[in-house]
């Protein structure tokens, strides 16, 4: 539908960058999918976890 | 950090972007020198958007003063001291270039001043001393650019920095050759003051890359305040005379051509990325052919350790890109994972109405794939317009249709500026219309505006007929 733009907040952008990870595979818990900083942290954990 | 350079970080040039790079690289840690030739502060601060916005400001007082009779207020006379108009806006640029040196002091950053050139790529020399750096941030800038034909003496052909020095008398007949931002802040301020002034435009419209609608409606409103906007357009030579520059202007489509006179001629048609004297090839950094010094999203150019910000790195060549992208390369030089990840950079054109937009045009949604449905609402229905004898202009909201997801907000209003702090903010937290219109605005503002687009948007505004 759209330029393929990963939606999440400012914040849960800087925290993916921080932690190494990948927006792009990260689920977002919020409206239209989008990525919040809770989100970064559960899905870095889950990484971690293997 | 490193201990066999001089610095950790040397910036070159003290605008907008270098000045940001080294505070906060300064803030990092980091041993930070900057080197400037001319002014602290760069092209914005001393001959750009604060002197500029400065002589907006007057001239809308000018014109508000004619308005106020609306309601009831006449003066006897309407005197502007010209001599006291250009002291008060130098006055305003000396206050702020005098915090970026104090700022500069309190932060710890040296200031060299003098033309910095590269010897090698850890090397540069500053007037004839050399200095050597882990990292260097290049933030040279950019310089009016020019038109063959059309030469710049800053007196009768100006470009904007003589045209920020308000003649006296203000010329009668005044040209904009360039229908850009800066070409209509200046044909505003000189309108204002009294001019009969006319723009011309190469291409078919004027203040290209903004939205269709919005820039109809703002070329409409600027016309109305007696502004002559033409364009297809081009001026191929300027002669002065006795009696004022005589300008050959040749249309675009039909190839006719016409000569006008004028009191003062403003090429304002764009700006070019300023490399000249710094030697890059000597640190083997890429310079473009059009003298631009990309960078990726970390501002790094080809050369690992040389980063690039600003108008010299790329478009679109405003003060808050050069800021960002200053703060994201000191991070980086810092070890920090910066990257330029903007969602949206704003622009504006401050004249009053302002202009100003953040995110996609319609077009540019449709073009990337979006469907999309739109939310206007007009200032003419707007309470607190209308108490500020304002009510030109709309704000538009572009969204995608299934999700709701704000795409863009286009706005001719007065403050519309500041207007885009919300949108911008709305762009970045991937807002819906409808987080928009949930959110509870003050009454009556003109940020309401923002809420009234967003309900437009869902067809259920309030105070206009929904379509
Ligand atoms: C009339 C006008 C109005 C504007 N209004 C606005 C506005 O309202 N909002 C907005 O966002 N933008 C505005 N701009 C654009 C804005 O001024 C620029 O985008 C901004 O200044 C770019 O910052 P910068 O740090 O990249 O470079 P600059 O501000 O150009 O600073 C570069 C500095 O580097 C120095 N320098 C260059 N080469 C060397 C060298 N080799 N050695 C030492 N020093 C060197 C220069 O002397 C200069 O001080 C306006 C521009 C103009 C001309």
């Amino acid at each position: 539908r759209n330029e393929g733009r990963v939606l999440a907040v400012p914040a849960a952008r800087q925290a993916a960058r921080e932690l190494g990870l990948d927006l792009a595979a990260v689920r977002g818990s919020g409206p239209n999918g989008r990525i919040r900083v809770a989100d970064v942290l559960a899905a870095a954990q889950g990484a971690e976890g293997g | 950090m490193t201990n066999n350079f001089d610095y950790d970080v040397l910036v070159i040039g003290a605008g907008p972007g270098g000045y940001h790079a080294a505070i906060r690289a300064a803030q990092l840690g980091l041993k930070t020198a900057c080197v400037e030739r001319g002014a602290v502060g760069g092209v914005c601060l001393n001959i750009g958007c604060i002197p500029t916005k400065a002589l907006l400001h007057a001239a809308e007082m000018v014109h508000a003063s004619h308005r106020a009779a609306e309601f009831g207020l006449t003066f006897a006379d309407t005197n502007l001291n010209i001599a006291k108009l250009n002291g008060w806006k130098d006055g305003i640029v000396k206050k702020l270039t005098g915090g970026v040196s104090g700022l500069f002091k309190a932060n710890k950053v040296t200031l060299l001043t003098g033309q910095a050139s590269f010897v090698d790529d850890h090397t540069v020399s500053v007037d004839g001393k050399n200095y050597t750096a882990a990292h260097f941030i290049i933030a040279t800038g950019s310089d009016p650019a020019k038109l063959p034909g059309l030469d710049v003496d800053q007196d009768s052909i100006v470009d904007s920095t003589g045209a920020l020095v308000m003649p006296d008398p203000v010329p009668a007949r005044m040209l904009c050759v360039g229908g850009g931002v800066i070409g209509f802040e200046f044909a505003q301020v000189y309108n204002n003051l009294g001019s009969k002034v006319k723009i011309i435009e190469f291409l078919p419209s004027v203040i290209p890359g903004a939205d269709a609608d919005a820039v109809k409606e703002f070329a409409k409103v600027m016309s109305k305040q007696g502004i002559e906007i033409v364009t297809q357009m081009k001026a191929n030579r300027a002669e002065k005379k006795a009696d004022g520059v005589h300008v050959e202007l040749e249309n675009v489509k039909t190839g006719e051509k016409t000569t006008e006179v004028f009191d003062r001629v403003l090429v304002a048609v764009g700006r070019r990325p300023r490399t000249d004297g710094l030697n890059a090839e000597k640190a083997g950094v890429t310079v473009t052919e059009r003298g631009f010094i990309p960078a990726d999203k970390q501002q790094r150019t080809n050369v690992p350790h040389i980063f690039s910000i600003g108008d010299v790195a790329s478009n679109p060549m405003l003060a808050h890109k050069a800021m960002k992208e200053g703060l994201v390369a000191a991070e980086v030089i810092a070890g920090k994972p910066a990257e330029q990840d903007a969602v949206a950079i704003p622009g504006v054109v401050y004249t009053s109405p302002e202009l100003a937009w953040v995110g996609l045009t319609e077009q540019e949604a449709k073009d990337k794939g979006y469907e999309v449905k739109t939310g206007v609402f007009p200032m003419s229905a707007s309470g607190r317009a209308m108490t500020l004898q304002s009510t030109d202009g709309f704000v538009k909201m572009v969204v995608e249709k299934d999700t709701d997801l704000l795409l863009g907000v286009h706005i001719v209003a007065p403050h519309a500026s500041d207007m885009l702090a919300e949108a911008g903010l709305a762009l970045e937290m991937a807002a819906t219309a409808t987080d928009i219109s949930l959110t509870i605005h003050a009454h009556p503002t003109l940020g309401e505006s923002m809420l009234e687009a967003a309900e437009a948007a869902h067809k259920q505004a309030i105070h206009i007929v929904n379509r």
